[in-house]
């Protein structure tokens, strides 16, 4: 899954691109190089990517936890059969390893099949090509899971392994029969090819077959020699081995024509199941998440209702606290103010996140959602200082860069988001760029949403203008020093929710109260209110 | 004392109750294979299925460090080994029961049955960690693994319940006094006591000469507790010195049940007698040397 131009670096680390790419990631290595393929649809494909987000919720609306669940499973576990068809192709002959890749691989098929029966929007795995060769391999199931090369496969095979044992077993008796004799005499058992005789127990010559290899003043290192009954039964046995090799290699070389003659079906397989991992995920997410498909139109407007960002959403729940949907309409680019900690920036992120989703033909994160396929999702402000240079610049700079970047390219139709753009130079000067901005932006056809502390930017762009409702009251401040406390009763005092405001009035930031929450001493609290009463 | 020592261990591996086992070495070239070998075919003639795999690469032809020639492994049909996919024997065809995802040099690890009798190569898990998790594998395969250790990779038992033999001889010292020596060490830092309460300190992590050395400056008299015996990072003289100056205890023991001995290897030649005799007294095990079938009295 590559953002392609879609996002450049910084915007894809602002909406959660690396979230989401994680979260649709499949188990397994076919889903895997199908997924690396996955690029955003561009604008012009609308009714691809609307068809392909609409099958992906019916796949999820088709099939329940377990079934996605022992999917997952089953594609976490499957091997990859690629290289050992590659050889195949070239006509190599496959190891028996390679039998049991494809057998474990035939195995996963039939099973993600048989879980998504029923299941019209995900392609069949199993075709002629797969039937044809799980049937050959099938010979070979050992157990459940296991392949051995049987002697059911081949007829001349199972002579010869007859052979090998009848020789081996012959061998084993000559041989256990000179090993006796040996250990009668000295008293001793023979269980190494190498022993010692001590010379203190030796009382005469060594018995009959006995080699001395090496001698030291208190011992013989010894080996067994072999007699002309053990080197002809061994002489057999070997011939018998040499038989059951080409038997074995036999039926491997034919197996391996089988799969060979097969190639491009089970290729095709390889690519089906990719698809159905992949497509499982993306509806296994959106079942997770409570997504839903949009209407994906040709025109410029992002509008939406309950949306969450949802790398935030899980943070928050991992908090046990709750991510507070939004609704937003934008036609072309729209202001948004509101208190500090109230969720301006995961607004935005919010708007970059649908969009995410929407442009690789994902369900996304909200009721309802309209839009179209932007060509440009980005992002500008808090959060992009650090990433677009290591130069000397200012942060003011690096903005300033970044915005020069943003209004060069050409893409259409675009999403922008700006987060508290200008807000570390004067309020004065920074307003009227930021005026000047949205003007440039409403000029080249961009939607978007621009965060702000500033009052009159929306009144003087002409643009709507969005609230985050803020605090419901000043909320009592926790004992000294708990921070994690002193989040709880802020979240719990604010209102997230945005509202579109008329006119031009921006709320207070509640900066204030907020510092005073956050542990500030009295005494300075006291002293910015006492500033603030007399401006 | 004549012995048969394959059964010998056996027997004194099933009283431990343990279901796997690890052959220690004090080096290469000490009887580890042999003493394996030994064992597994006492595992045969009981009737015991058996796994076998290795730390490392076991069982080739020759020493591939030092060209020395090595004892195979000739195993019998029924056996489950764990061997690298590239090692497993084209001819005769082995049962391949599973592709697991560790990786060796030469190829996926691959969990394999006996079908006829053959040499095998076994080529091990490349992480103590892996190979925790292929002997839980191996026995759900056969009723006993057995593994062929190294000494410089003891940690792989850790968090494990095996039995231990630990090998030593003439291919790693060289003298009896050294052979006798380096084992002694070894088994007494295998032996570890358990910690059986009161004043401690605890050791988070590896118990190494330096810090060793300043619990003795510090006269540290309370017992010095680790996890278990693979945290303790000390070897030879300066494993002895330790345990001689310091209560070192462990949470987790680990049950070494004998010792084996190969007067051969290298170009020393050692008394087998002598050298059994004097690696039973220094560590207390019952000791075989497996190449003169005898238990030292």
């Amino acid at each position: 899954m590559n953002p392609g131009r879609l996002l450049d670096g910084v915007s894809a680390q602002a909406i959660g691109f690396a979230w989401l790419r994680a979260a649709l990631a499949p188990a397994s290595v076919y889903g895997q190089a199908r997924f690396s393929d996955l690029v955003p649809f561009d604008p012009g494909e609308e009714g691809v990517a609307g068809e392909r987000a609409a099958r992906i919720a019916r796949i999820a609306a088709h099939l329940d936890r377990a079934a996605f669940d022992e999917a997952r499973d089953v594609a976490g576990n499957v091997p990859d059969a690629g290289q050992s068809i590659a050889r195949a192709t070239m006509g190599d002959t496959l190891d028996d390893a390679g039998f049991l890749e494809l057998q474990r691989f035939f195995d996963a098929c039939i099973r993600l099949d048989a879980l998504t029966a029923g299941c019209a929007d995900l392609p069949r795995t199993i075709g002629a090509s797969l039937r044809e060769c799980a049937r050959a391999l099938e010979t070979g199931r050992a157990g459940r899971l296991g392949f051995y090369l049987d002697e059911r496969f081949d007829a001349a095979l199972a002579s010869s392994r007859a052979a090998l044992a009848q020789t081996q077993a012959e061998y084993d008796s000559a041989r256990g029969r000179a090993n006796a004799a040996v250990a009668a005499v000295l008293d001793r058992e023979i269980s190494q090819p190498e022993f010692i005789v001590m010379r203190d127990d030796l009382h005469g010559p060594l018995p009959p077959g006995v080699r001395v290899v090496r001698e030291t003043p208190s011992y013989l290192l010894c080996e067994l020699d072999s007699d002309e009954t053990v080197l002809s039964a061994l002489r057999r046995r070997d011939e018998a081995a040499a038989a059951v090799a080409l038997a074995e290699e036999a039926v491997r070389e034919r197996l391996s024509a089988v799969i060979r003659a097969h190639a491009a079906g089970l290729g095709a397989a390889m690519q089906a199941f990719g698809e159905v991992d992949v497509l499982l995920t993306a509806a296994r997410f959106t079942q997770q998440h409570h997504c839903t498909v949009p209407t994906i139109t040709r025109e410029g407007t992002l509008a939406f209702e309950g949306a969450r960002f949802l790398p935030l959403e899980i943070e928050l729940q991992r908090e046990r606290r709750a991510f507070a949907p939004i609704d937003l309409h934008l036609e072309d680019i729209a202001v948004l103010t509101g208190p500090n900690m109230g969720g301006k920036s995961a607004a935005l992120r919010t708007c970059g996140f649908i969009a995410l989703c929407a442009a690789f033909g994902v369900p996304v994160p909200a009721q309802r959602a309209s839009l179209p396929l932007f060509a440009d999702i980005a992002w500008l402000g808090i959060g992009s200082e650090s990433e677009r240079d290591g130069t000397l610049l200012s942060s003011f700079a690096r903005e300033v860069v970044g915005l020069r970047e943003m209004l060069s390219r050409q893409a259409r139709p675009r999403l922008v988001l700006l987060d508290e753009f200008a807000r570390t130079t004067t309020p004065r000067e920074g307003k009227a760029l930021l005026i000047a901005v949205i003007g440039r932006l409403r000029a080249l056809g961009a939607c978007g949403l621009v965060a702000t502390h500033l009052g009159g930017v929306a009144e003087a762009s002409a643009v709507r203008h969005y609230a985050v409702r803020g605090l419901r009251g000043i909320p009592q401040k926790p004992g000294a020093g708990n921070l994690t406390h002193a989040l709880e009763i802020l979240a719990a005092s604010m209102d997230y929710t945005l509202e579109e405001v008329r006119g031009d009035r921006v709320r207070e930031a509640d900066a204030i109260a907020l510092a005073s929450l956050l542990g500030i001493e009295s005494r300075v609290i006291d002293a910015a209110y006492d500033a603030l009463e007399l401006e | 004392m004549r012995a048969r020592v394959g059964e010998s261990i056996l027997r004194l591996w099933s009283d431990s109750g343990a279901r796997s086992l690890f052959v220690v070495g004090t080096g290469k070239n000490v009887g580890k294979t042999v003493t394996m070998r030994a064992i597994y075919r006492a595992c045969i003639e009981a009737g015991v299925t058996c796994a076998l795999t290795s730390i490392g690469r076991d069982g080739e032809a020759v020493d591939l460090g030092d060209a020395a020639p090595k004892p195979r492994l000739w195993l019998e049909p029924s056996t489950v080994i764990a061997t690298a996919r590239n090692v497993l024997p084209t001819s005769p065809a082995s049962e391949l029961l599973a592709l697991t995802p560790y990786h060796t040099a030469a190829g996926a690890l691959a969990y394999a049955r006996v079908r006829s009798s053959s040499h095998y190569e076994l080529i091990g898990p490349p992480s103590a960690s892996a190979l925790r998790a292929v002997v839980g594998d191996l026995l759900a395969f056969a009723q006993n693994a057995l593994i062929d250790g190294s000494v410089d990779r003891i940690a792989a038992l850790a968090g494990g319940d095996d039995a231990i033999v630990v090998s030593c001889g003439a291919g790693a010292a060289q003298t009896v006094g050294e052979a006798v020596d380096d084992v002694r060490a070894l088994v007494v830092r295998l032996r570890t006591l358990r910690f059986e309460g009161g004043d401690a300190r605890a050791i988070d992590g590896a118990l190494t000469p330096a810090i060793v050395a300043q619990l003795i400056r510090e006269r540290e008299t309370r017992a010095v507790v680790v996890r278990d015996p693979t945290q303790i990072m000390l070897s030879g003289k300066a494993a002895l010195y330790a345990f001689d100056q310091l209560t070192i205890r462990c949470r987790r023991p680990l049950r070494v049940i004998a010792a084996t001995v190969a007067s051969i290897g290298g170009e020393q030649v050692f008394d087998p007698r002598a050298l059994a005799r004097d690696v039973a007294r220094a560590t207390g095990l019952p000791t075989f040397d497996v190449y003169a079938a005898e238990r030292a009295a």
